[in-house]
């Protein structure tokens, strides 16, 4: 009789569970590998190029000093001539084109850029150069200068902030589960994605300026909202049985980011401005990184710790 | 009550209206296109025109308050192309009339010369303008175009004198007629100071022309130089109250109906040889009586960078006698006692600026421009604002689609455009400039209200189903608001380092991110929340 009992009340709660879930309940801890594969693949992809080149990311000219050119019309000349006639005159330094905007940017707007430093005089011979040769009016062309110096200085300090920021949010995660492993698993979940989309941004040969942190401080702020999410719906409902509870907190946080992802998709393609285009690359790629952090490692890290506290069913 | 009335009554829905209503006044928008006054030029015609000259604007003023050119000479000026057009036609000491929004000004062209005097023909009547600014929004560099220089010493220096250096930039820059400059100072993570200039629409080589030297000041007597800024010369400025301040022997007084004016005085000390030089010149200038007081015949005539900035008289007792101490002495107007005292201090710190220029404690090395042209920054913000607006239908879309329920759309929409209409409305409110930074903050602070706001309807449309029965409102609430502040206070915290790092220039983006984040965490997402229990039918 009392084994009877005990079978209606599970009924409420518990469900015919499919094959694939009961495979799942078995071997999930195995679904951490990948996350922690990919993890390391990224760190030493990192390394590496620390070791090699000496940096971590490829500093735009806002961190490593240089000057930079935006031409607004596409003039008498294309940027591609206007880049080997450019490398012709000025064979010392590196000089590179790229084109801006997308849908609905206003002609080709183009970036030039180049590691002449600003008190180079060739620095303005350059410019002047630039703006003989595209025959451009003076108010159609922009030019950003920076010294490396401060550049080196710039990036060590947006460096530090992030840093610091990450440290900032990892107390308030804290303050808030006051339970060690939920916690950490938040914040593990996002250093795996600043890691693994650093990597993946180095790995696209893109170059990561002010513009690029700013993206990754947004990253890991909404890395956190989802991992928080999650965490509080795992850790806090008391009804249903953990992969129901995670399956809910998915469908809730896939709608977040899908919601991030196509507004960030839009400002990405009709934007020409590279600062926001830069944020937005940074941010939408993180969020692609951000869905396997939290719903292959943190919520299987999760599932762990809840099942070995014996609070799940 | 009826569903409408029961979302107006509550008192957060209230404050939100009264807030965006406020924000409204605050911006100020207009679609009107038109042509406003950005700076008027020393001497030129519009300086000299009748019955007033024209205003100069003060750098402070809201951009909605500038003053809006309507016609010249009859002729309807809108854009600045109509406007060049215009004053292209002139000829020589011709009488235009200039009928603004607030007043008709009537002035005589002048001719133009160059160096060696040859005439250029009909000289610009000295207006600098813009396009009329149709919100009271302050455009920063990016968005409106323009030079941002940072400058760093090159050795250390003490807070004051980098103060000291700041002023003496804003001061050269004014004397060259360059309105529209703000010049401050900032320190960074590693305390190394900066002194960061940016100047509206303005290009860059005028810029960097100007600062990149320390500036040369000079008194001259009879044309002759007497002395020159730089501690040879002047070993002292004096700015302490002991040696300098209002004047006693010529105290603030009305000398007019509604017009006040105060006389200031400080004291320098010069070395030997200017002293003896200063001394040489005056020994043959005859003395002269005005208003009681002997003065000498000649003025001493005071140059900053080869243009004439003073004239003040030389009191009789300093001919031929090589006194080291000297004190200047001049005066303020005002229409006030108080506004006659202010301009009165003002003329004496620039003064005291001009002469310690040449002998600043160090030079200054540009490590970073920037230079927008206006075209890029107007072709930034029409993006933006197109991209603003495809973003939040595109969000809408996939949260109504997501939870199957068009009721959505419309509160969503509201609490979207009223996050960004109440950071727009503080920005105006503090005078702050919206730069890509302050837009990209923008960005982060709707997209944290778009989580949030998805997290209320899921807690509110789905959290029957998770929970054992039915839930109160208040409960499901409080749970969507548990993982709402969690996410607020890490948004928070991570802004904090922001403000310090990077010579201040991310401050704005710390800034906006936390008014954004705040002004929806405390407001427009609960408004959210609460018309969503109004509007959906808990009828399960």
């Amino acid at each position: 009789m009392a084994s009877r009992r005990r079978r209606k009340k599970k009924n409420k709660d518990s469900r015919q569970k499919s094959n694939l879930e009961k495979t799942y309940d078995k071997h999930y801890k195995l679904l951490l590998i990948i996350p922690l594969v990919l993890f390391l693949l990224a760190g030493s992809a990192i390394t590496y190029k620390y070791v090699n080149e000496g940096e971590f990311i490829n500093r735009g000219i806002n961190f490593a000093g240089g000057i930079s050119v935006t031409l607004q019309e596409s003039a008498t000349v294309t940027p591609e001539d206007l880049q080997v006639q450019l490398r012709e005159e000025f064979p010392d330094y590196e000089i590179n084109y790229r084109l801006l905007g997308g849908v609905g940017g206003a002609g080709q707007d183009v970036i030039i850029e180049s590691n002449v430093q600003p008190n180079d005089p060739q620095s303005d011979a350059m410019v002047d150069r630039i703006i003989e040769i595209t025959d451009l009016a003076d108010n159609s062309v922009s030019v950003e200068r920076i010294g490396a110096e401060f550049g080196d200085s710039f990036f060590r300090q947006m460096f530090t902030a992030l840093l610091v920021a990450f440290a900032f949010m990892g107390g308030v995660v804290f303050f808030y589960f006051r339970t060690l492993i939920p916690s950490s698993a938040v914040i593990m979940a996002a250093v795996f994605n600043i890691i693994v989309t650093v990597a993946i941004v180095n790995a696209l040969g893109l170059q990561m300026g002010t513009a690029g942190v700013a993206g990754l401080l947004m990253l890991i702020g909404y890395s956190i909202d989802t991992d928080i999410l999650l965490t509080t719906r795992m850790l806090k409902e008391k009804r249903g049985d953990v992969n129901k509870r995670i399956l809910d907190a998915m469908t809730t946080g896939l709608t977040m980011t899908v919601s991030t992802f196509s507004a960030l998709l839009i400002a990405y393609l009709f934007v020409s401005s590279e600062v926001l285009r830069e944020v937005a690359l940074v941010v939408i790629i993180g969020l692609l990184v951000d869905v396997i952090s939290t719903y292959v490692q943190n919520a299987n890290i999760l599932k762990w710790y809840l099942e070995a506290t014996g609070t799940s069913r | 009550m009826s569903k409408i009335k029961k979302i107006f009554t509550d008192w957060k829905v209230i404050l939100l209206i009264v807030l965006l209503a406020a924000s409204f006044y605050l911006i100020n928008p207009t679609l009107q296109d038109g042509v406003a006054i950005r700076g008027v030029a020393d001497d030129s015609a519009a300086a000299l025109a009748t019955p007033q000259p024209v205003p100069v604007p003060s750098p402070d003023i809201n951009p909605r308050d500038r003053e809006v050119i309507r016609t010249i000479d009859g002729q309807q000026v809108s854009t600045q192309q109509e406007y060049f057009d215009v004053i292209e036609g002139f000829d020589i000491n011709q009488t235009i009339t200039l009928e603004t929004n607030r007043n008709t000004y009537f002035m005589t062209t002048q001719e133009a010369f160059d160096e060696n005097g040859t005439s250029l023909g009909v000289a610009d009547i000295g207006l600098n303008v813009m396009d009329r600014p149709k919100s009271n929004i302050r455009l920063g560099l990016d968005l409106a175009g323009g030079t941002r220089v940072l400058l760093e010493p090159d050795e250390e220096v003490s807070d004051e004198d980098l103060e000291l250096i700041a002023d003496n930039i804003e001061q050269r820059l004014n004397i060259f007629g360059v309105s529209d400059v703000t010049v401050r100072t900032t320190t960074d993570f590693f305390q190394n100071s900066f002194i960061i200039v940016e100047i509206a629409g303005s290009t860059e080589d005028e810029v960097r022309d100007l600062l990149s030297e320390q500036g040369v000041f000079e008194a001259r007597i009879a044309n002759q130089t007497a002395f020159s800024g730089g501690d040879e010369d002047i070993r002292r400025v004096c700015r302490a109250p002991e040696c300098s301040g209002l004047d006693t022997r010529n105290p603030c007084r009305e000398v007019d109906e509604g017009q006040w004016t105060c006389g200031f005085f400080f004291s320098i000390t010069l070395s030997q040889e200017a002293a003896q030089r200063q001394a040489d010149l005056t020994r043959d200038l005859s003395i002269v009586n005005v208003g009681g007081t002997q003065y000498l015949s000649e003025n001493i005539t005071l140059f900053l960078d080869g243009e004439l900035v003073d004239q003040l008289r030389i009191g009789a007792g300093l001919r031929g006698s090589p006194t080291t101490d000297i004190q200047i002495s001049g005066s303020g107007d005002g229409n006030s006692e108080a506004a006659a005292r202010e301009n009165a201090m003002d003329e004496m710190r620039n003064l005291q600026t001009i002469m310690i220029t040449g002998s600043l404690p160090v030079t200054l090395s540009i490590v970073r421009v920037d230079t927008v042209s206006p075209s890029l920054g107007e072709e930034f913000l029409n993006e933006a604002l197109i991209a603003g607006l495809l973003a939040v239908l595109a969000v809408i879309l996939v949260v109504t689609i997501r939870y199957r329920e068009w009721k959505l759309s419309v509160p969503m929409a509201v609490t979207m455009l009223s996050e960004v209409a109440l950071i727009l409305g503080f920005a105006a409110l503090i005078n702050w400039n919206m730069d890509m930074a302050a837009i990209a903050a923008v960005i982060i602070a709707i997209g944290s209200g778009v989580d949030d706001q998805i997290v209320i309807a899921d807690e509110t449309l789905e959290g029957d189903n998770r929970s054992k029965g039915k839930s109160s409102w208040k409960d499901k609430l409080d749970k969507a608001f548990f993982i709402i502040m969690a996410a607020y206070f890490t948004l928070l915290v991570a802004m904090v380092p922001l403000w310090f790092a990077g010579a201040g220039l991310l401050r704005g983006f710390a800034l906006t991110t936390v008014v954004g984040v705040t002004a929806g965490v405390l407001l427009t997402r609960p408004v959210f929340a609460h018309v969503l229990s109004v509007i959906i039918d808990d009828k399960k």
